[in-house]
């Protein structure tokens, strides 16, 4: 029955209109973000002649090899993490769930650690150590978590939660461990890394998780009608037909891929990945088909702008992007939760 | 199912055409960039940096310093690139540099990705280490030698081994003082053995009180503090300007320790921290600081 009311309420028409409408506005932010920064440069001197010598064009240098990227960047982090919030708070039912919320965070942390402490140097396709090992820390750790949730019990997020959360406080137990161990000054850069830190990626870089990201945003858009049953409780999703093991599976999986992607990119960047979901569903209404493709845009939106705040507010310094989200998130997402949360109970 | 193989494709062509797209040409980057004779346009990226171009009498050459630049004060007026640990590579960029100047540091990985981001871009630049006073020395020559100021650069270096020479002569091969040098006081942290701090505190005629350590600047505990046996306590200022204040606070707190011989005989000292917490041309200033603590009655006359 209501698998059914879910299905008149979204019409093609009005995915399309309003995810196009979205893209519109993510494209209008990112060529205004990329002509704002600590040095003022002009548009038309920056593409008069596309720099050949180190420079001779400095404008282009700066907007090309160094803002670009870096929005680039905003965009697949801010959409990963904020698809993988709307698929964890779906699965775990869970308000207060976020992409970090099964450990991936710490996993990741421990990951950079490991590889700091370990004094590791050499590059794997243009990555440093430090990402290669979050990702691989976050992922094993998701799997970890994922496999003590499975012996609790088929179909209990609650096993699924504690395990997430008692691996997270062991792994923050183990790096505060590496911590005091490890000589100081290896671990300053572990702190830069936990902060968030937007650095400009070379292309390639970018390119590879362009494609992960937007391939694994598109497959949960895929599975976001199941996912809609899933929210309403796994009773209510077997009795519609839905596989919920193998949702659950593949949503997981997807959306802790595209966090350790986000997190090997940029480090711990928090409040994106709680906040969006829950201020598209505000705005939007609950209908996972339509939240998956609006998270993943209003997330690249928000981060994009975050960045950019960043990068201007204290120029020619820099403050950590993961200190704008929560600043600028925070009471963005109080004014939305009062105003409308009165006309929309959570998850109903 | 149709719809996850038409997906899984589209992925696997996007990453294949990256590869194909940008493979060679990472392997073909690095466009090796000529250093001019004579740098124009010089960035430094670290204050002790910058001090050093200014007593290589760079001045005019400098266009962007880090930061944290402030001294000599002519580098205040220098415009800023961003700071060491986050440099922003945009100003640096449009200061339009001949020479960037980074340092590495054990720890800090991003002024080396600075400057491999900047040498695959084809700008050039000089990567110097500056962690004990014999890379001091060195790192001078090697700037010297990069801006063409290999003669200013010996002489610089020069003066500051006679300096520290004349003051070895006075300060005499006699018993060593014992010092604590404390760079924060809550949670204690004092400098360790393998540290250039040490280094000057020996060259002042003084041993660490504290003995080698896993960490450089080692967090230590009251019963440490008394084991040390210091002789003398030396605390950098923390970034306060009025160190009267300090120095009030550092015997108030120190006083507690009735055991410590530094404590008793009221011997703690608060002392200017530009010159002794970073390595650059003002070392033989710094040390000799370090040294009239040691041996006030040396330098009365």
């Amino acid at each position: 029955m209501r698998a059914e009311a879910m299905d008149q309420l979204l019409r093609p028409k009005k995915l399309i209109v309003t995810t196009g409408l979205a893209l519109g506005v993510l494209v209008i932010v990112m060529v205004a973000c990329s002509l704002i920064g600590s040095e003022d440069i002009s548009l038309r001197t920056a593409l008069s002649n596309s720099g050949v010598a180190p420079g001779a064009n400095p404008d282009y240098e700066i907007l090309v090899q160094f803002r670009l990227p870096r929005i680039i960047l905003a965009c697949l982090v801010g959409a990963a993490l904020a698809c993988s919030g709307v698929v964890f708070q779906a699965l775990l039912r869970n308000p207060l769930a976020d992409p970090y919320i099964l450990g991936i965070s710490s996993g990741a942390g421990l990951g950079a650690m490991i590889a700091v402490v370990g004094g590791l140097n050499w590059t794997l396709w243009g990555r440093s150590p430090v990402a290669v090992f979050a990702f691989a820390g976050a992922l094993g750790t998701v799997w970890l978590v994922w496999f003590i949730g499975r012996l609790t019990g088929k179909f209990h997020v609650t096993g699924l939660l504690l395990a997430g959360v008692v691996v997270n406080a062991f792994f923050s137990a183990v790096i505060m461990f590496l911590t005091s161990i490890a000589k100081s000054e290896q671990v300053y850069s572990t702190i830069f890394w936990l902060m968030g830190n937007m650095a400009e990626e070379d292309f390639l870089v970018l390119w590879v998780g362009a494609g992960c990201v937007i391939g694994g945003i598109v497959a949960l858009f895929f599975i976001s009608p199941q996912l809609n049953a899933l929210s309403f409780g796994a009773d209510d999703a077997k009795s519609m037909g839905v596989n919920i093991v193998k949702t659950r599976t593949t949503a997981f999986a997807i959306a802790a891929g595209i966090t350790a992607i986000a997190v090997s990119l940029s480090g711990l960047i928090g409040f994106v990945g709680l906040i969006v979901p829950h201020a598209v569903r505000l705005v939007f209404g609950p209908d996972h088909r339509l939240m998956v493709p609006l998270s993943g845009i209003v997330g690249a939106i928000f981060l994009v702008i975050a960045d950019t705040l960043a990068r201007t507010t204290i120029a020619p310094a820099q403050l950590p992007v993961g200190v704008v989200t929560a600043i600028v998130g925070g009471p963005i997402f109080l004014v939305l939760l009062v105003k409308h949360s009165r006309k929309i109970g959570w998850l109903k | 199912m149709n719809k996850w193989v038409w997906l899984l494709l589209t992925v696997s062509c996007w990453m294949a055409a990256g590869f194909a797209l940008c493979g060679s040409r990472q392997s073909q980057a690095g466009k090796e960039a000529i250093p001019p004779a004579l740098p124009g346009r010089i960035v430094s990226m670290a204050p002790d940096l910058t001090e050093i171009l200014f007593a290589l009498g760079l001045d005019k050459e400098i266009v962007g310093v880090s930061q944290y630049s402030d001294y000599p004060p002519a580098a205040r007026e220098k415009p800023r690139v961003g700071s060491f640990w986050q440099p922003n590579i945009e100003s640096i960029v449009a200061a339009k540099p001949d020479l960037v100047i980074t340092l590495t540091t054990t720890g800090f990985d991003q002024q080396k990705r600075l400057a491999m981001r900047l040498a695959r871009m084809g700008y050039n630049n000089l990567t110097v280490k500056l962690e004990a006073i014999a890379e001091l020395f060195e790192g001078i020559k090697q700037i010297g030698k990069a801006t063409g100021r290999r003669h200013q650069a010996d002489e610089v270096v020069c003066d500051i081994r006679m300096k520290l020479q004349k003051l070895s002569n006075l300060v005499g091969a006699g018993e060593k003082v014992r010092v604590l040098w404390v760079v924060q006081r809550e949670p204690l942290r004092v400098a360790g053995r393998d540290t250039f701090v040490n280094e000057m505190i020996e060259l002042a005629g003084g041993e660490n009180a504290i003995g080698p350590t896993v960490h450089k600047y080692p967090p230590i505990g009251a019963e440490q503090v008394i084991a040390s046996g210091a002789e003398v306590i030396i605390e950098p200022d923390m970034g306060q300007q009025d160190l009267s204040a300090q120095q009030e606070s550092a015997f108030r707190y120190w006083g507690k320790f009735e055991n410590l011989p530094a404590a008793t005989n009221k011997r703690i000292y608060v002392i200017p921290g530009g010159e002794v917490s970073r390595l650059g041309p003002r070392l033989y200033e710094g040390i000799e600081t370090i040294a009239k603590c040691l041996r006030p009655h040396l330098f009365e006359s």
